[in-house]
């Protein structure tokens, strides 16, 4: 019988264990699930990415994990999330405060929008050190221009007093990263940090995640929709669909070895310059709208390998003979071996 | 930043022009002699025939028009038609007393709007959020010479706590601020529900920034991010509101001068107008150009104070 990937590891390498997500929106007078039943634990000093197109609940999944769902249009529920053996689901909000920013950090996709124009990029970085760490204001500058210059803006001492116009997208995504830096996290989460920027500053800023994983020892979880940066910053890659993770597997066995449909035919419609097509692969047919999701497979509308077996219910199974390698579809598993982690239903 | 306040000034120059040209025309189109005015009805032809030419109306009008604006250059604008003392000196004794009340409104309505359009806003659509909505719709609604009535009656007569008349002494500071505070309430309270209004919707966008996310997401407390990120942000709506506000203010001040009996800008305009004083009007309109903009001035500046990403160039 396979193990579930959970259970292969000892509590204490986990950094972050979530069970059973599912994060719901107000929509026309009714709670639509947008994230469903998502379940993965992070190792620590281990890259997870989040794989998906727009809207397939990859930036939601990690809003709801720091508490940041707007709670006037949004509702988290989760079995557990346990991050350094508090669970941030009855966290108070207190807590969740000192969880944010400090064990916990996010990276937001616009770097544009996501920094205060109004405050100094010295102020931003230092201010989460002063409230975290109780820092005096110069402490706090002295840390703060530490990370600034680790993140690599030039002449960052002479920039400190700038304000974010002042800065181009690309060192504006650097200084966000500072920020989220700032107090050390166990965890980044990374919201596409890099789908905003040209391509050339992307691969800088892909470069900087990766040398400061390395130096601090942190784990990520990278949000992305693009497979190429996959292939080159995770350990892990988990591929989400309509709310749901369809496939969670070693990087090297995802892309060797792709089981859902649904990314087999991402794999596809990645575009390569070693073959020769005339036209790009596109997934026919569209995601199902939050308000009229199919109670089956989310993804046999599109499927090419569509049964009537697809109408029921498919569960998060670990493939026989590689058990860190779970997928969503019945095709591969046989639909009847027990499911991944937490229980699925 | 010298530099630009000098470029701004100077640009003024041509728009002080083109109101003393229309000040000038517009005066003198308005039906009604002015020597006929002050002389009253009973008054003899020749006793007015003798006062236009004393007071140059029978001279062709581009001659009174060059002399005007000579004149006014040159700081000579003239004397009141009416009682006789120098433009300049009147309306520089009633000056002070404007921008007391102006000065002591905008505060007031700041002090009192900004606080309660940030609370308004992080109590969206609950109770405190529909009192201070409807609240400053009254506020807004309620015509400044009624609730001046209003105060008067409760603070004056039935308490007795300011004095009926606000014209007193404006050297004792005690005396200046017992004949400011009523006046100033008046008008400080519509202030207060522009800014209220105005600070409401800002602060609501505002919260909906991404960079408000950030600094959630950096754990920072609720007054920290209310306070520093979101409010400076949500000022910025409301200094434009401020400084277009302040023109109207100034204008509305009349009924509010007039009800306290309080001396200012506005009564001395009341007054000119009923009884054809051509030389204060000009004056005073030109006054009034002049203090708009000046408040224009100072409300671009503020925006540098506020948003870094303004320049001044």
């Amino acid at each position: 019988m396979a193990a579930a990937p959970s259970q292969s590891v000892t509590q204490s390498d986990v950094a972050l264990d979530v069970r059973g997500l599912t994060t719901s929106f107000y929509v026309g007078g009714h709670w639509y699930p947008a994230v469903r039943d998502v379940s993965f634990t992070l190792q620590k000093h281990e890259t997870l990415a989040l794989v998906g197109e727009s809207g397939c609940g990859k930036s939601m999944t990690a809003l709801s994990i720091l508490g940041l769902v707007p709670p006037d249009t949004g509702r988290v529920e989760a079995e557990a999330i346990l991050f350094e053996g508090r669970d941030l689901t009855r966290a108070s909000d207190r807590e969740m405060r000192e969880v944010r920013g400090d064990g916990i950090s996010m990276v937001f996709q616009e770097p544009m929008t996501s920094l205060n124009p109004v405050l100094t990029i010295g102020f931003q970085v230092s201010e989460a050190l002063r409230h975290h760490r109780g820092l005096s204001r110069r402490e706090a500058s002295a840390r703060a221009l530490d990370i600034l210059e680790q993140v690599k803006i030039p002449s960052a001492a002479s920039r400190f007093n700038d304000y974010p116009h002042q800065f181009s997208g690309g060192m504006r995504q650097r200084v966000m990263i500072a920020m989220a830096l700032a107090c050390q996290p166990k965890i980044l989460l990374a919201d596409e940090p890099t789908t905003a920027l040209d391509v050339t500053i992307q691969a800088q800023i892909l470069e900087l995640l990766r040398d400061l994983r390395r130096d601090t020892g942190m784990a990520m979880i990278f949000i992305t929709h693009n497979l190429g940066v996959v292939a080159e910053l995770a350990d892990r890659v988990a591929v989400m669909y309509a709310g749901q993770i369809v496939e969670i597997a070693e990087v090297e066995h995802l892309f060797a070895r792709p089981s859902h449909p649904y990314t087999e035919a991402l794999l596809r419609s990645i575009p390569r310059s070693d073959r020769d097509t005339a036209e790009l692969y596109t997934i026919p047919g569209q995601v199902p709208p939050i308000t009229r999701m199919p109670s089956g497979c989310r993804f046999a509308e599109r499927c090419t390998y569509r049964q009537d077996r697809c109408a029921g219910d498919q569960r998060l199974t670990s493939l026989r003979d590689a058990p860190t390698h779970a997928v969503r579809c019945w095709r591969r598993t046989g639909g009847d071996l027990p499911t991944v982690g937490a229980a699925d239903d | 930043m010298l530099a630009y306040v000098a470029r701004r000034l100077f640009f003024a120059l041509p728009t002080l022009l083109a109101v003393m040209t229309l000040v000038f025309v517009l005066v003198r189109i308005v039906p009604g002699d002015p020597a006929q005015t002050i002389l009253g009805d009973q008054a003899s032809q020749e006793a007015i025939m003798a006062l236009r030419e004393r007071l140059g109306l029978n001279r062709p009008l581009w001659e009174q028009y060059v002399d005007f604006l000579q004149s006014a250059i040159t700081g000579d604008w003239g004397a009141s038609m009416v009682t006789g003392q120098p433009v300049l000196g009147e309306i520089a004794n009633v000056l002070p007393y404007t921008i007391d009340l102006t000065v002591a409104s905008l505060i007031l309505g700041a002090v009192v709007g900004i606080p309660l359009g940030v609370w308004s806003a992080l109590h969206r659509n609950r109770l405190i959020d529909y009192v201070t909505r409807i609240g400053s719709l009254l506020g807004l609604s309620f015509p400044a010479f009624v609730s001046a009535i209003l105060l008067l009656l409760i603070f004056s007569i039935y308490l007795n706590w300011f004095p009926v008349i606000s014209a007193g002494d404006r050297s004792d500071p005690l005396e200046r601020l017992e004949n400011l505070a009523l006046p100033a309430i008046n008008l400080g309270l519509i202030m207060a529900a522009y800014i209220t209004r105005v600070t409401r919707s800002s602060m609501l966008n505002v919260l909906g920034e991404d960079y408000i996310r950030t600094a959630q997401a950096k754990g920072l407390p609720h007054r920290s991010i209310i306070w520093i990120h979101a409010l400076r942000n949500a000022l910025i709506p409301v200094v434009t509101v401020v400084g277009l506000y302040l023109g109207i203010l100034i204008g509305n001040s009349v009924l509010t001068e007039i009800v306290f009996n309080r001396p200012g800008l506005g009564k001395l305009i009341v007054g000119a107008l009923g009884q054809r004083d051509y030389t204060m009007l000009q004056g005073l309109m030109v006054i009034y150009t002049f203090i708009i903009i000046i408040v224009n001035l100072l409300t671009d500046l503020t925006y540098g104070l506020i948003d870094p990403r303004v320049k001044y160039s």
